[in-house]
Parts: structure tokens; C-alpha cells; sequence
């Protein structure tokens, strides 16, 4: 079997927050949006003692900056090694399908949904890493909030982005 | 010999190398276990598939539901979990604050995005990983999302974001019946995800380098 069942996975992702959690591990959540900011002010050259973002997300966008080697470490291995999907590969079959066949579409949408995307995780102060999992985890009611949102979002976008009827 | 690693400097590898030493210096695990829990992050993600376009733009279309149902029971068996271990001593809640308009103006965005990449900030870099140079681009886009907000935090996004109406938690609505509250959340959540019918759309560009008889689809 080259991938493991939503159950498994489930169980797997449960036991890596709760070490993450737990005061053996790191003591505290796993997160997967700060590192996005902590990078831009470390690529563009920004001062960190200028900017009070950079030094609000000073420690946590550096806890996350070293976790994402750590995924694309293991995200890599693991597409090489055990599901066999690593390829070179610039527009997904579900876009061809249910969008076009343009590569220029996809990639400006791609870009344009990467830096929307990371405005409105910020604004909110967690994406489905901070919020979703580990947020809904802590019975956080902030967290709840920004799930109904993205969710209802997520179908409305959906339903109205792509031409779902054209089966 | 000693290796001296010059972390003072404001060029790229002394910033990278402030970035080593901020994790060393803060508590919160050794380097080398924050860069663990990466991997099996990333490791998790890549072995279930749900980094892909069809996984997350599948269930925006509603024809894939292998995202919710793996977040759902994951919240569900962790929130039991992580609150008896919080009462036992062994972990911290961090709650984050509830602020009204920057949740909802940034769940809007939010789920506009995920829709339309079909990735979120923490599936996104696994794709990256497995080769995807359409999510590359969406994370230029992102890192410039960053820019700009870093730039633009005290003017604009910071009085966007709204006041803080404090950080509060379920059972706290429920003083006396914590453990019970926990109890029927965790379960009521699981049960959304073993309920939710499983549907899946498939990608054939993956599917076609499996054995025959190793192919979801088949089964």
C-alpha cells in the first residue's frame, strides 16, 4: 500500500500534537503560517528590531522556520521512498479537469491565492495547522470561529470557482 | 577544532544561523526535535495523500472528503488526550485570543485561497517537496503576503485585526462539568468524521506508477 488510510493518519497526526503539546516534547502547538512572515523579513532584508510584527513572531516564526526543513525534509523522502509521487509537475490534473488547461492560469492563480492566503492567515493569527487542529484541540472558541469561516468559504469558493457540474 | 558560527551579522546565513540558535535558546525543544516533529509532520501529510490539489480543491468541490474527515477525528482524539494531560501536569493549553474581525476577515481570505490553491501554509511546502512548481509560485505569493504584511502591521493590518475579546475555551462555558464537556466534544468530533461519507477524487498521474493491485481506486 503506497499511502496510509484518513484513520491512520488521524491517529498519527494525534500523536505527533500531543508530544508536541506535552512538556517532554516542545510545550506547545504546532503551527504552520508564522514561518511564511519570519522568512519574507529574513529574504527582503528587513530589520527585525524595526518591524513589530518581526519581533512579535520573533520566537515563533523561528520555532516554525526550523520545523518547515524539517517537513519539506520529510515530505521529500517520504514522495521519493514511500508514496513514489515525487515528479516535476506545474498544473494539477483536478485543474485540467475542473478549470482549464492553461498553465499561465494556474500558476498566476497560484500566486495570487498564496498571497491572499497568507494575508488572511495572519489576520487571523493561524491557518489549519494553529487554528484548525491544534486550536480545535484546545476547545479554543477563537479557533471554532475561523473553522465555520474557512469552511463555509472553502465550499461557497468551490462551488463557484470551478466548474464542478461538468462531470 | 572549534566551529565558530558567526551569528551576529544581518546577512542571509547569519540570519538563518539566528534562527537555529532562537529554537536552541527558547524552551521549547532541542533543534534537533523541532526539526523531527517537521518530518513526521511533513511525513504524515505525504503518506495520506492530503497535500494534493484533488484532496483540498476536492473537498472545496465537495468531491473528496478525506481532509475533513482526518481533521476532525484528529482534533477529536487529541482534544480528550491533550486535556487529560493538561490536568495531569504534562502539557499547556495556549489558547489563541478571540478577535472577531481579524478571524472572520482572515477566514474569508483564508478559505478563498485554500479553494483556489488547493494547498494551506502547512500542506503546501510537502507539495513543494514532491516537485509541484505551480505551489512553488504560491509560495512566492505567500512570502510577498508576508512582506507586505510585516510592512504594512501597524497601519493598516493590526487596526483591521480588531480588539481582543480574551481567550477563551468550551468547558469554560461549562463550570463543574469540564471533564464531561471534554469528553462529549471529543467524541461528538470523532463521530462528525467517521460519519462524513468518504468520497475521493484521484489524481491518475499518481495512480498510474502503482501495481495494479495497489491502487485505491481499486479497491
Amino acid at each position: 500500500m503506497h499511502r496510509l488510510p484518513w484513520w491512520m493518519g488521524a491517529i498519527l497526526m494525534s500523536g505527533l500534537l500531543l508530544m508536541t503539546f506535552s512538556v517532554f516534547g516542545a510545550d506547545r502547538p504546532i503551527g504552520a503560517s508564522t514561518y511564511v512572515p519570519y522568512f519574507a523579513g529574513i529574504l527582503f532584508d528587513l530589520d527585525p528590531e524595526k518591524y513589530t510584527y518581526l519581533k512579535e513572531i520573533k520566537n515563533s516564526g523561528a520555532w516554525e522556520g526550523v520545523m518547515l526543513f524539517g517537513v519539506l525534509f520529510g515530505g521529500f523522502i517520504t514522495s521519493v521512498f514511500l508514496t513514489k509521487t515525487f515528479r516535476f509537475s506545474l498544473i494539477p490534473t483536478g485543474w485540467k479537469k475542473y478549470k482549464n488547461n492553461s498553465v499561465l492560469s494556474r500558476l498566476l492563480w497560484s500566486f495570487f491565492s498564496g498571497f491572499v492566503m497568507i494575508i488572511g492567515a495572519r489576520l487571523a493569527g493561524g491557518c489549519t495547522s494553529g487554528h484548525f487542529m491544534s486550536g480545535m484541540s484546545q476547545m479554543a472558541i477563537s479557533a471554532m470561529i475561523f473553522g465555520t469561516v474557512v469552511m463555509v468559504v472553502l465550499v461557497i469558493t468551490g462551488k463557484l470557482f470551478y466548474h464542478t457540474k461538468e462531470d | 577544532m572549534d566551529i565558530i558560527v558567526k551569528t551576529a551579522g544581518e546577512d542571509l546565513p547569519s540570519r538563518i544561523a539566528q534562527m537555529f540558535e532562537s529554537v536552541i535558546h527558547q524552551g521549547h525543544g532541542s533543534l534537533v526535535l523541532v526539526f523531527l516533529i517537521g518530518v513526521i509532520f511533513g511525513g504524515i501529510i505525504q503518506y495520506t495523500r492530503v497535500d494534493k490539489f484533488e484532496k483540498i480543491a476536492g473537498f472545496a468541490m465537495l468531491k473528496d472528503t478525506i481532509v475533513p474527515k482526518m481533521l476532525f477525528l484528529t482534533v477529536g482524539l487529541t482534544s480528550i488526550g491533550l486535556y487529560f494531560m493538561v490536568e495531569a501536569g504534562g502539557a499547556h493549553y495556549h489558547i489563541k485570543p478571540i478577535i472577531w474581525q481579524g478571524l472572520i476577515l482572515g477566514g474569508i481570505l483564508f478559505g478563498i485561497s485554500m479553494a483556489i490553491l488547493g494547498k494551506c501554509p502547512g500542506t503546501g511546502p510537502v507539495s513543494i517537496a514532491e516537485g509541484r512548481i505551480d505551489v512553488l509560485v504560491g509560495a512566492i505569493g505567500g512570502l510577498l503576503g508576508g512582506l507586505v504584511f510585516t510592512l504594512f502591521y501597524d497601519d493598516i493590518f493590526k487596526p483591521l485585526m480588531g480588539e481582543s475579546s480574551g481567550s477563551l475555551t468550551l468547558p469554560e462555558f461549562f463550570p463543574g462539568n469540564e471533564h464531561m464537556v471534554v469528553l462529549i466534544f471529543g467524541i461528538m468530533v470523532a463521530l462528525v468524521a467517521i460519519v462524513i461519507p468518504k468520497v475521493e477524487m484521484f489524481d491518475e498521474a499518481d495512480l498510474c506508477k502503482l501495481p495494479e493491485g495497489e491502487r485505491p481506486d481499486r479497491d
